[in-house]
């Protein structure tokens, strides 16, 4: 699980230059003989990186050879909130509350 | 979704390459002789240069990219038909062009018919993907208004061609045009500005959480402005009644430019990028600029009688509203564009440029500031009938614009 989560810290939201997981964009993790489930959100409903970065997530996982499968679920509820991200990348945004 | 946004944000690009081109090379005749009266061939051909060829082919560009964003990946209605639209409305405003230049009025009449069929697939194909979507909200509605004002700002533009060749309604005329200004300027440009504006604004902000009444309040406003407007040309109405029409616009340009604060003060990034930052700026500008003439009307009347008060307005709106907005949006849109699809196939396979890489907000900063001011030389010399001061605002807008769109075209370098 360690393995997928940080290899999912190569996928970055290209306009905040974050990566997802400390965007706290990624929800849930499943891995399961071989398949990995990952349910998500994105910034807003309607972002435009959606496509690009499901797409990422999936190439990303694509690299890892105990992956067979990659299901990415882009789920509304619960909606993002900027208070979900680390502490690291609200200091790299400047986070204002 | 790339190539067929890009096909419209270039051509648009090009044409604003060649309005400054043009301004540089005969400032000293065209754009003096333009601040006494407008209405010849040269000033025909470049104000729709200008509206056509740069501005609407740039919202067209953006329309097709935001608009599946806006519907959630909901695609659009066919590409295809985007790209027959793209054909119709690039020949037909080419011709045109050439048509005013030339005063050819068959030329004009045969090419405006062909834009104007752009137009109307155009409104088309977004109509129908709206439709097929069935997803309302403010932004969808604004767009949809947005693109009706076109097609009837197209409608009284090609009414106004015809007469030309005609030449049977005499006084009508006069008013198709301020209808036609009203429609396509006001109705096409300001809906679609305010109603992009909804998205554009909290995502580079990371607003969460704000309020979004005051949406609906500004597309009622905005609506009943233009109609009220165009109604008070087309039915040659009295002068209190397009006083009304433009109280109704800056009573929606104040309501905007609040729920913009209402955006900003809910933010959770401190800096979206010097785009969005001027366009927030500019918003507020124009609209202090508005509630100063309505106030001032009611008492100096001549304001919006003298042809050189109207050139003056003209420039004011055209260029420092929509078209510095458009200008501030670019350093947004076009990085975006070309990102998504040099680097998205790339993203997750390591570290890689994000968008602000792509340009440097430093040089854009400069660059406005530069395009701003010039702009205020330029209106300074036009209201106190100095050709010089004119000539020198109207170059350095000439000259600094060109390095914005070289800077913005440089983009798809990296």
């Amino acid at each position: 699980m360690e393995m997928i989560t940080e290899c999912l810290k190569e996928v970055y939201d290209p306009e905040l230059g974050v990566n997802i997981v400390d965007l706290g964009l990624v929800y849930d993790i499943q891995f399961v003989d071989g398949n990995v489930t990952i349910v998500m959100t994105l910034t807003t409903p309607g972002c435009p990186m959606h496509d690009t970065i499901v797409g990422g997530v999936r190439r990303a996982l694509d690299t890892l050879p105990e992956v067979l499968s990659v299901d990415v679920k882009v789920v509304w509820e619960p909606a993002w909130s900027p208070h979900l991200m680390s502490d690291e990348a609200k200091e790299d945004l400047g986070y204002m509350q | 979704m790339f190539r067929l946004p890009f096909l419209f944000i270039f051509t648009g690009l090009v044409s604003f390459a060649l309005f400054q081109l043009f301004s540089l090379f005969d400032f000293a005749t065209w754009l003096t002789v333009l601040g006494d009266q407008p209405r010849y061939p040269t000033g025909w051909s470049r104000i729709h240069l200008l509206v056509l060829g740069w501005a609407t082919m740039i919202a067209m560009g953006a329309v097709y990219q935001l608009v599946p964003v806006v519907l959630q990946n909901h695609g659009l209605f066919s590409k295809k038909l985007g790209y027959v639209h793209y054909c119709f409305f690039a020949i037909g405003t080419a011709g045109l062009l050439i048509g005013f230049q030339t005063m050819q009025v068959m030329m004009i009449a045969t090419f405006a018919t062909l834009a104007f069929i752009g137009i109307l697939l155009f409104a088309f194909n977004i109509a129908t993907t709206l439709i097929r979507a069935n997803k309302w909200d403010p932004i969808t509605i604004s767009v949809a208004c947005s693109v009706v004002y076109l097609v009837l700002g197209g409608t009284a533009g090609m009414l106004m061609g015809l007469n030309f060749y005609f030449q049977q309604w005499g006084d009508f005329h006069e008013r198709l045009l301020g209808a036609h200004i009203c429609l396509a300027a006001i109705g096409w440009f300001g809906m679609l500005i305010t109603g992009l504006s909804y998205k554009m604004l909290p995502m580079f902000y990371l607003s969460h959480g704000y309020p979004v009444r005051l949406q609906k309040v500004v597309i009622v406003l905005w609506n009943a402005g233009v109609l009220v407007g165009a109604s008070s040309f087309l039915f040659n109405g009295p002068g209190w009644l397009k006083w009304t029409g433009l109280l109704l616009i800056v009573l929606a340009m104040i309501t905007y430019s609040y729920h913009l604060s209402q955006m900003v003060k809910h933010r959770h990034k401190p800096n979206p990028g010097v785009g969005i930052l001027w366009s927030y700026s500019i918003a507020h500008c124009m609209t202090i600029i508005g509630i100063i003439l309505v106030i001032l009307i009611p008492f100096i009347p001549e304001l919006i009688v003298q042809s050189r008060m109207i050139v003056i307005l003209g420039w004011l709106y055209l260029w420092g509203w929509i078209g510095l907005t458009i200008l501030s949006y670019l350093s947004k849109i076009v990085p975006f564009l070309w990102w998504t699809h040099k680097y998205g196939p790339k993203i997750g396979k390591g570290k890689m440029p994000t968008m602000s890489d792509l340009i440097d907000d430093r040089h854009v900063r400069i660059t406005l500031s530069v395009i701003a001011s010039s702009l205020f030389i330029l209106l300074v010399g036009l209201g106190w009938n100095q050709p010089m001061i004119t000539s020198v605002g109207g170059s350095i807008l000439a000259l600094s614009s060109l390095f914005y769109i070289s800077m913005i075209g440089y983009v798809f370098a990296k």
